[in-house]
């Protein structure tokens, strides 16, 4: 347990994961954090006596603490981030963003830098500079979304991501000396963009909600599930699971080596701190309560920063290295020799098994309830069954089995993101074991999948079961079934599909399937014809899907789904190491909805000016009534008080009304927003490489400008 | 006492069970001692610490499992001898570790406990009491239930042999050794004289004193039992500690109980030390869950010892159970510490020496430090051996699996502990499982539904698989633990009258893997908690309902009927006719049931009807499936529904308010504070209480009801009245109506059939 260097208690209400550090004077380090109240508190311990007379507006200094200032936001603090934003000036910049606006703000002048409507809303914030940018951005994650605003409040940077932005980090992915951006989002991606050009994807197993950088191309992240880890560039280094939360992620070097560790606040007020190579824990504390934020800092004036630990009850604890360094000494050693012992034990107890067993297995029959020929061997498939039965639904079937007598008890299979906890278990009734069992999996979404399986082998009635454990893969494309090869129709083009160029080998393709799909039988790659036509069927919902491809290198994939036809595309794509991929999309039923929803976006803007200047109205009504009310209470006048006063609740109810009603135009309006960005998204996904990037700039110039026609023409061809 | 103890690690051994674990005495005031431990591989072991260094004394090779050791000596000497049990023989040792008794007991049942007085060797097995002196059998006694440890007063001080026994039944058994001794002459003598059974085993038991909870562990307060050596401390299965003033010939006295229900923490080993050198005596207590505290026993002249309640106590944990601690001085000369044995045989002790920290400049911790890492170094190369030694086996075992077509391979023995105890105040079971080494994964399946919890000092992952309705699963849980856990704790909800298996499979991670299984009983009463006969304040007009059986059963039939309805039954049926009626509580309603029972009749009292409807049941189907006919009459009480709602009420009330005030709270928080009312205004302020509470109990209310609403069906079933169909309306008053007239509105559901 670490003894922190000094401790202190704000005594106000912090939310979670928005607590940010920054030197707003250029050389002090401030607190800064959201709290349940919608106010931003900025702690300033060094702040000079004297000038709190000199500043008024919008911050308020506490009458209570003489170092605490509030920030009222009066919306809920979503995010929020200080940073260098403003070139030339050598202060931080602080950042607020809340579900529909952005604020840069100068804290030593007081002032707004800049103040900004986001309709997308502002999920999470980061401040810095991104390659291929001059000044530093303010990139702001919202619902599909990422915009980069800089010092001016202009928005220079604009990309669409999979779904819900989480979490984004600022970290030089390839060493080239200039930051990429990092983007965490609810669909459970990662995706690496330099300047708008994604150059890096990969998927996790739950949605990755922190993101930080570490040196050179390492970065840590942790998960909703309550995962933490380290990737060095999209190879992911270590990882570990809690039951806890993580809820903030930070860089520092707390024992002193030179090397930063990764420290973790976690959701039931732990803190620990992990060796950013292994994963080992060198330092852990605990809080009362779950933890708001780590920040780092120099809180003491001493010339090097402490790790700042806020916990959600207010309570700050700053450790650093010096202390830390001599009292871990005997720990670390008492922690070894524990450590040695602990291992000691476990071979000991290893090598006593394997005694025991070459003792008894000399004797036949002995009195040991759990033993198993030692020839036993577990055997898998993976197949697809189509539900034979009247409820049975088309799945993936696993199917274990054991080569003698013995039967398998019960199984454990272990994968992320397909069940609804992390494990499934089988376990039959005990009339129905056999030397087989059969498990269904349903994986809800087209990524390759590890399944980890644990079963539980031994003959009938033991209390002991040997345990077999054993790695599965699942190709991506698992949950679709082959229903026939055929050679491919040049003529008839089937509505949905896209299609392109590519100058391979149908053999290659066909190495692609073998790979990527479930299939009862290896495809054969075909010695004379160049071409070939695969009809699959979709478990999930039984519609059609076909790929084909024609002896001059002509691809089609018809599928009425474009985010399919997309993962197909990528997955081909990086099969076949293509850099860039040019491709004709023809999707007229998603199109469709494009034209409804841009035509629902301005009537949607429309009324909300209507319901605008019609609250405005209103408010002016109440404020009339309510001087008029009070007039008559005045006079002594109790009969036109009470008429005044049921006017005054008709005009109130109204008032509600109208509320929710933009309220719920509001949402709408997001709703409908988000589903374009996705769109956009999709028929960006279609594309590789640079044509991708295209596809996103051109599409918004073509939203900017209100331009249906042309948004249609680039999600169709690519170009405008 | 404020004493800052640190952490030292020692040595292994293999696991170690209660009581096994003793500390030499030492040649003089604060010199260091010597660790005698005895493990469940037969080892026995005898070292002292040099500079951080293990100097063996001496070890012996592996045997049978080591069940209790003890430290005696002749009468009058220092007490370094050296008495193991395993199985049904008696070692002694010299400290030198030179054998001078073997003694093959010839008992049917294993020794479970042992201790020494003087030349006295008194042993128990399950339930059989036996003395020997000087190896010669001298008198024997059957305890009506399980005893868990024995004791004698110190013969010094009260110049009689007294034991003590500790019986699973909740009660300490005071002995006569004396008079077991003349029966035992008389009968070997051949005089069977017709006298009953009963009248001599009545003439040596003494007293019986009844504690509130099964008793786990012994020990003579302040080492001696105080000035007249009459106090034994006791410590029970749920956390108590007391102590009692006994005599042979007086009756025994309460001195104090540290009244303080822990459960899933019984207390496993008990030692008196002075430990912070003030001079008095501090009482150190072991429990399973790993905790351990120092106490200060402030010394009074008159009165026994008893714990300052204001003296803080030094709780230390550790993440396995403890089996057994003493106090002494073991690595260094001068420092007072308490060293520790664990359940997977790790030894450690909590010394007073400061190993780091403020004081790190002198030159004694710093060779300290030295002396660790030479420590260090010895053990990474004792582990590159072992290493080796086990590569080598792992390739022969992998290469008998290839080719050994007739080989079989044998699972080695997994020792994994398992304990349920019940959770009163929660009306849940707490569940430990530990195993010897770290666990990879516990699974937890349950064929009845129940309610699986996670404890929040856990830090496994747990996971909650889909249940197929034709799987026949109720309930599958697996808990993924993280690395170096040894022991898991989880909290089990079980439903009255869903009875069923609970298997856990429990999978160490330790090659080759293997997983072991054990399966626990869910009795259908299960929430029902073994209790002394209507004790003070407990209301003795209680509206009982009755259940009557006659029918052509034996005493052991019923009885294991019995047992498989309840928990805490003892396997063996009474001994003799007319046995006591066996009384239990029901945890959650405080609504009890008693038992009484002999062959050919049976009579069951409960004041909840569906505590008889549920055994009535349960009876009716293992007697068929005897195929006993019973004849079965129930007597059910008009009052006892009503009265069952009663003692259920403060609990449902306040469960009831707590998820109104729970479901006020999102909307009182959008509230302005100043405009409300002072109610509304203390729901807000005690908001963490509210929830904390919530948390602590979820779905509480849920149960409450659903005991409320099968009370209720019972309640009129009985009365010839089916009033499921009005269920939900008995619900919807929960919920609904106001809480100062909620019992009224209660009450009246239980009233005749045509009332709302």
């Amino acid at each position: 347990m670490a003894v922190p260097v000094f401790t202190l208690q704000l005594n106000h209400k912090l939310l979670p994961g928005r607590i940010t550090i920054g030197k707003y004077d250029g050389s002090h380090s401030c607190l800064t954090a959201a709290t349940t109240a919608d106010k931003v508190l900025i702690h300033s311990p060094h702040r000079r006596l004297g000038s709190a007379s000199q500043i008024s507006g919008a911050t308020t200094w506490s009458q209570v603490n003489k170092e605490i200032s509030l920030l009222s936001v009066n919306r809920n603090v979503s995010a929020i981030c200080a940073g260098r934003l403003h070139p030339e000036l050598e202060q931080d910049i602080l950042v607020v963003g809340t579900p529909s606006s952005v604020l840069a703000y100068n804290v030593e002048n007081n002032k707004d830098i800049f103040y900004k409507e986001v309709v997308d809303g502002a999920n999470v914030i980061v401040v810095g500079n991104l390659s291929g940018y001059e000044y530093p951005l303010a990139l702001v994650g919202g619902n599909c979304s990422i915009q980069g605003f800089d010092y001016k409040g202009n928005d220079p940077y604009w990309t669409v991501s999979g779904d819900n932005v989480r979490s984004l980090a600022l970290l030089d992915y390839d060493l080239d000396g200039e930051n990429e951006l990092i983007v965490g989002s609810d669909d459970f991606d990662l995706r690496v963009f330099k300047e708008d050009v994604m150059v890096g994807e990969t998927s996790e197993t739950e949605v990755a909600t922190i993101l930080a950088p570490l040196r050179g191309s390492k970065m840590a992240y942790a998960l909703a599930n309550g995962t933490v880890g380290v990737y060095n560039k999209l190879h992911r280094v270590w990882r570990v699971k809690s039951k806890n939360r993580a809820v903030s992620v930070l860089s520092y070097d707390i024992d002193g080596d030179g090397v930063e560790e990764l420290v973790t606040g976690w959701s039931n007020g732990k803190v620990d701190a992990r060796n950013s190579r292994t994963g080992e824990v060198v330092f852990k504390d605990n809080f009362n309560s779950s933890i708001a934020g780590l920040a780092d800092g120099d809180y003491r004036l001493e010339g090097r920063s402490q790790l700042i630990c806020c916990s959600v009850d207010g309570e700050v604890r700053g450790y650093d290295p010096s202390r830390l360094g001599t009292l871990m000494e005997g720990n670390v050693h008492q922690d070894a020799v524990r450590e040695l012992l602990q291992k000691k034990q476990a071979l000991l107890m290893e090598l006593k098994n394997y005694e025991s067993n070459t003792r008894s297995s000399g004797v036949q029959q002995s009195m040991n309830a759990g033993m198993i020929p030692a020839k036993t061997s577990l055997q898998t498939t993976v197949s697809i069954n189509l539900g034979s039965k009247p409820k049975g639904v088309p799945h993936v079937e696993l199917c274990l089995a054991t080569n003698n007598e013995t039967i398998i008890r019960a199984v454990l299979v272990f994968a992320e993101g397909i069940f609804a906890g992390e494990t499934h278990v089988v376990h039959p009734r005990d009339e129905e074991l056999t030397s087989t069992l059969k498990v269904e999996l349903l994986p809800p979404r087209d990524v390759p999948l590890d399944i980890h399986i644990k079963a539980l082998v031994g003959l009938p009635r033991t209390e002991q079961f040997h345990v077999f454990e054993l790695t599965r893969h699942l190709p991506r494309f698992s949950m679709y079934t082959l229903t026939s090869v055929s050679e491919p129709l040049l003529d008839e083009l089937p509505t949905n599909f896209v299609s392109f160029n590519i100058s391979e080998r149908v053999q290659r393709v066909i190495l692609w399937i073998n790979q990527n799909f479930l299939l009862s039988s290896e495809l054969e790659p075909e010695a004379g014809g160049g071409s070939l036509s695969l009809s699959f069927i979709a478990l999930r919902d039984g519609s059609p899907l076909n790929i084909s491809m024609h002896s001059a290198g002509r691809v089609v994939i018809s599928t009425s789904s474009m985010t399919l036809a997309g993962d197909l595309v990528q997955s081909l794509a990086s099969f076949l190491n293509l850099s860039n991929l040019q491709v004709t999309a023809e999707f007229p039923d998603e199109l469709a909805h494009l034209g409804e929803w841009l035509e629902k976006v301005s009537n949607l803007q429309e009324v909300r000016i209507q319901l605008g200047a019609d609250l405005a109205h209103r408010a002016g009504l109440v404020r009339n009534l309510i001087v008029r009310a009070e007039d008559a209470r005045l006079l002594p006048d109790l009969s036109s008080m009470r008429e005044w006063h049921s006017q005054l609740r008709e005009v109130n109810d109204d008032l509600i009304n109208s509320y929710n009603i933009r309220c719920s135009n509001h949402n709408e309006l997001l709703e409908i927003l988000k589903q374009i960005n996705l769109t956009i998204q999709k028929a960006a996904r279609l594309r590789v490489g640079q044509n991708k990037a295209d596809v996103v700039n051109l599409s918004r110039s073509a939203l900017q400008n209100n331009n249906l026609h042309s948004l249609l023409k680039i999600v169709r061809t690519g170009e405008a | 006492m404020d004493l800052e103890l640190t952490r030292v690690d020692y040595s292994l051994s293999g696991i170690t069970v209660s009581h096994t674990m003793e500390l030499l005495p030492a040649g003089g005031p604060r010199q260091t001692q010597k660790v005698v431990i005895g493990d469940q591989d037969g080892v026995l072991q005898s070292f002292s610490m040099k500079r951080g260094e293990q100097q063996m004394v001496f070890k012996t090779l592996p045997g049978p499992p080591i069940s209790q050791v003890c430290l005696g000596g002749a009468t009058g000497t220092i007490k370094d001898k050296i008495f193991v049990s395993k199985k049904g023989d008696v070692q002694g040792y010299t400290k030198k570790g030179k054998i001078f008794l073997t003694f093959d007991t010839c008992l049917a049942e294993p020794i479970k406990s042992m201790h020494v007085s003087g030349s006295t060797l008194l042993l128990s097995g399950n339930t059989v009491y036996n003395q020997f002196r000087d190896c010669e059998d001298t008198g024997s006694f059957l305890s009506g239930d399980v005893i868990n440890d024995i004791i004698s007063l110190p013969a010094e001080k009260t110049h009689s042999l007294v034991p003590v026994l500790a019986c699973a039944d909740g009660v300490l058994r005071v002995l006569d050794g004396a008079e077991l001794e003349s029966q035992c002459r008389q009968s070997r003598g051949g005089s069977t004289r017709g006298a009953g059974p009963q009248s001599p085993r009545a003439a040596a038991l003494r007293h019986e004193v009844r504690i509130p909870s099964a008793p786990t562990a012994l020990h003579m307060s302040r080492q001696d039992g105080g000035e007249s050596g009459q106090d034994v401390l006791f410590g029970t299965a749920d956390g108590r500690v007391g102590v009692l003033s006994v005599t042979r010939n007086t009756a025994p006295q309460w001195r104090w109980l540290l009244d303080e229900e822990r459960p899933g923490a019984a207390v496993s080993s008990l030692h008196c030390y002075d430990l912070a050198g003030d001079g008095e005596e501090d009482l150190i207590v072991a429990r399973d869950d790993g905790s351990l505290e120092g106490t200060a026993l402030s010394l009074s002249r008159r009165r026994a010892a008893r714990p300052d309640r204001h003296a803080p106590a030094v709780p230390q944990t550790c993440p396995e159970s403890v089996s057994s601690a003493r106090g002494g001085v073991l690595n260094t000369q001068g420092y007072d510490e308490v060293v520790v044995s664990t359940y997977t045989g790790l030894l450690f002790g909590l010394t007073t020496e400061r190993a780091d920290g403020v004081s790190a400049m002198d030159s004694q911790t710093v060779s300290l430090s030295q002396d660790t890492r030479r420590r260090l170094q010895a053990l990474r190369a004792d582990l590159d051996g072992l290493e080796e030694k086990v590569a080598a086996e792992r390739d022969r075992y992998l290469a008998a699996a290839e080719n050994g077509n007739t080989l079989l391979s044998v699972v080695p023995h997994l020792s994994v502990n398992h304990k349920m105890s019940l959770i009163r105040e929660e009306a849940a079971y707490l569940l430990t499982l530990e195993a010897a080494t770290a666990i990879d994964n516990v699974l937890v399946q349950c064929d009845v539904p129940v309610d699986v919890l996670d404890v929040d000092r856990n830090s496994a992952v747990v996971s909650f698989s889909d249940c197929g309705p034709e799987s026949g699963n109720k309930a599958l849980v697996t808990f993924r633990c993280q690395m170096n856990t040894t022991r898991l704790e989880l909290r089990l909800r079980t439903v009255e009258g869903q009875a069923g298996l609970l298997r856990v499979y429990v999978t160490p991670l330790v090659a080759p893997k293997c997983a072991a299984l054990r399966v626990l009983s869910i009795p259908p009463l299960s929430l029902h908690a073994r209790t002394h006969a209507a004790g003070p304040g407990d209301p003795g007009d209680r509206p009982y309902s009755t259940l009557t059986l006659r029918g052509p059963f034996s005493l052991a039939e019923v009885h294991a009927w019995l047992a498989a309805c309840l928990p805490d039954v003892a396997a063996k049926p009474p001994a003799e006719p007319p046995a006591a009626p066996l009384c239990f509580q029901n945890a959650c309603t405080g609504t009890v049931l008693v038992c009484s029972y002999s062959r050919g009749e049976a009579e069951f009292k409960s004041d909840n009807v569906s505590t008889i409807s549920i055994l009535k049941d349960c009876l009716s189907k293992l007697a068929t499936r005897r195929s006993i006919h019973l004849d079965i009459s129930c007597a059910v009480n008009p009052l006892s529904g009503p009265h069952a709602v009663r003692l259920m009420f403060p609990v449902l009330r306040e469960q009831a308010a707590l998820h109104r005030d729970l479901a006020l709270l999102e909307a009182l928080r959008d509230l302005d504070r100043e405009t409300l009312a002072p109610k509304f205004l203390a729901i807000l302020d005690n908001e963490r209480d509210i929830r904390e509470r919530h948390k602590r109990h979820p779905a509480y209310l849920d149960r409450l009801c659903g005991m409320l609403v099968d009370l209720y069906v019972d309640h009129h079933k009985f009365r010839g009245a089916n009033a499921r169909s009005r269920a939900p309306a008995l619900l919807d008053a929960v919920h609904k109506a106001p809480l100062d007239g909620l019992l009224e509105a209660l009450l009246r559901f239980f009233e005749d059939a045509g009332a709302p």
